[in-house]
């Protein structure tokens, strides 16, 4: 979370993902950093139990998201 | 005994206002004001703004005035903040606070052990009951530890203390070395630092392992025991295991009357810390991640490939360093109860051993 941050303070545009277990931590640091309300994408918990298969899925489907985040003005087929 | 003419109602108001400002580890805290603090800052030759600990990706500093006033509201005397104070040197030392190892969903909780003069003249207790209640310095040292954390380094549980269950550690664990009844140097004189001075080490640790061995007298088979204890599969999140052996002083003599030094204890445990591959196999933890390092399936996509060897029952060396077991005497010698402190720090080094200073 405090590196997308700090990228994106630097002028590189970025986006911070973390599952749901950790919204609470996410929302402070960006508080604790000065960006209260930061966009930032959850993806479902956990990860680490989770097949190389489902992880991929997890992604895709986050992706649209990603993007939203980025701002990059693609749609999720462009990207794709 | 006569008391002071105050209002009850008004020390549960300010008791109360520090639980509503989320300043307490879950226990009432003791009022500090501006002079009790100057009472604190006086014990100590240290620059009240010097920073001990920084964590600068939360915008905190642990300074000298934040370290003793969670020492007040802990329920330490003024006497008490030069070993506060090399407590919290060491943690920085060890370098796993600064590496933000509290945030971490392992959860690990602060551990110093005081070593010299300063235990007796402050009241500690390295006797019977090392690890339990009662005794004041003890408690309000290590939950003077505890309290810098959560109010000086802004690690809440919930919030920046992410550990996923913690340990009971975490509300104090702080202890000394029983050097009185102890055959061998403190791990403190080992390393230097001998009466008259004092000194602490400090690490961070995931939990205390009790280890009962009332039932021999070999050295050998003691060793044996601690190694098992070492090289659980629980434990191994990590390729090698590490900690500290506390060991009461009649396991100490036991080693000591058959002319082993603290040195070749730990030799003994280290040498015996190994398991077979099928042991470590069965557990899922034979193989080692590209990424993080740590202990997982062969078969696992992130698995650094490896041979399974041709012998399942051949050893695998889990500690691989004589300084991945460190051993402090501690407890009454009235029984065969040790315990080993599982550590996550460094294993390949001594562990920082500071010396109290004081004015």
């Amino acid at each position: 979370m405090a590196d997308g941050i700090l990228l994106e303070r630097a002028g590189i545009p970025s986006v911070s993902v973390c599952t749901t277990a950790f919204t609470i931590s996410a929302d402070a640091m960006a508080r604790n950093l000065g960006f209260p309300g930061y966009q930032y994408v959850t993806l479902p918990h956990p990860v680490a139990s989770r097949t190389e298969k489902e992880i991929d899925e997890m992604v895709r489907d986050a992706l649209a998201d990603i993007l939203r985040v980025l701002g990059a003005g693609l749609t999720y087929r462009e990207a794709r | 005994m006569t008391v002071p003419e105050v209002d009850s109602a008004d020390i549960r108001r300010v008791i109360e206002y520090y639980y509503e400002r989320g300043w307490t580890d879950g226990l009432p805290v003791m009022p500090v004001t501006q002079s009790y603090l100057e009472e604190f800052l006086a014990a100590t030759p240290r620059d009240p703004d010097e920073v001990l600990v920084p964590l600068p990706h939360l915008n905190k500093n642990l300074t000298v005035r934040i370290a003793a006033l969670n020492a007040a509201l802990a329920g330490c005397l003024p006497s008490y903040l030069p070993v506060v104070i090399a407590a919290w040197d060491a943690f920085r030392l060890d370098g796993m606070v600064t590496r933000a190892i509290w945030q971490s969903t392992t959860g690990t909780a602060p551990f110093s052990v005081l070593y010299g003069p300063k235990r007796t003249e402050l009241g500690f207790n390295a006797r019977g009951n090392v690890w339990g209640s009662g005794f004041r310095a003890n408690a309000t040292i290590g939950r003077a530890i505890r309290l810098g954390a959560i109010n000086g380094l802004g690690l809440k549980p919930h919030v920046f203390d992410q550990a996923t269950q913690g340990n009971p550690a975490k509300y104090s664990c702080f202890i000394a070395e029983n050097e009185e009844d102890s055959p061998w140097p403190s791990l403190a004189a080992d390393h230097g630092v001998a009466p008259p001075d004092s000194a602490v080490t400090s690490t961070v640790i995931r939990s205390v392992l009790h280890v009962e061995a009332r039932h021999t007298t070999v050295p050998e088979q003691l060793a044996r025991d601690f190694a098992d204890s070492f090289c659980r599969t629980g434990a191994l999140v990590r390729p090698d295991a590490a900690g500290y052996v506390v060991l009461n002083p009649e396991h100490a003599r036991l080693f000591d009357k058959h002319g082993w030094s603290k040195t070749d204890v730990r030799q003994a445990i280290a040498d015996a810390g190994w398991r077979t591959y099928r042991d470590l196999a069965a557990a899922g933890k034979e193989a080692i991640a590209g990424g993080t390092g740590w202990r997982l399936p062969a078969n696992h996509p992130d698995a650094i490939p490896q041979e399974t060897p041709a012998d399942l029952d051949a050893p695998v060396q889990l500690i691989k360093n004589i300084e991945a077991v460190q051993l402090v005497v501690a407890g009454a010698p009235n029984a065969g109860v040790s315990s080993i402190v599982e550590t996550f720090s460094f294993a390949d080094r001594p562990p920082p051993v500071v010396k109290v200073e004081e004015n």
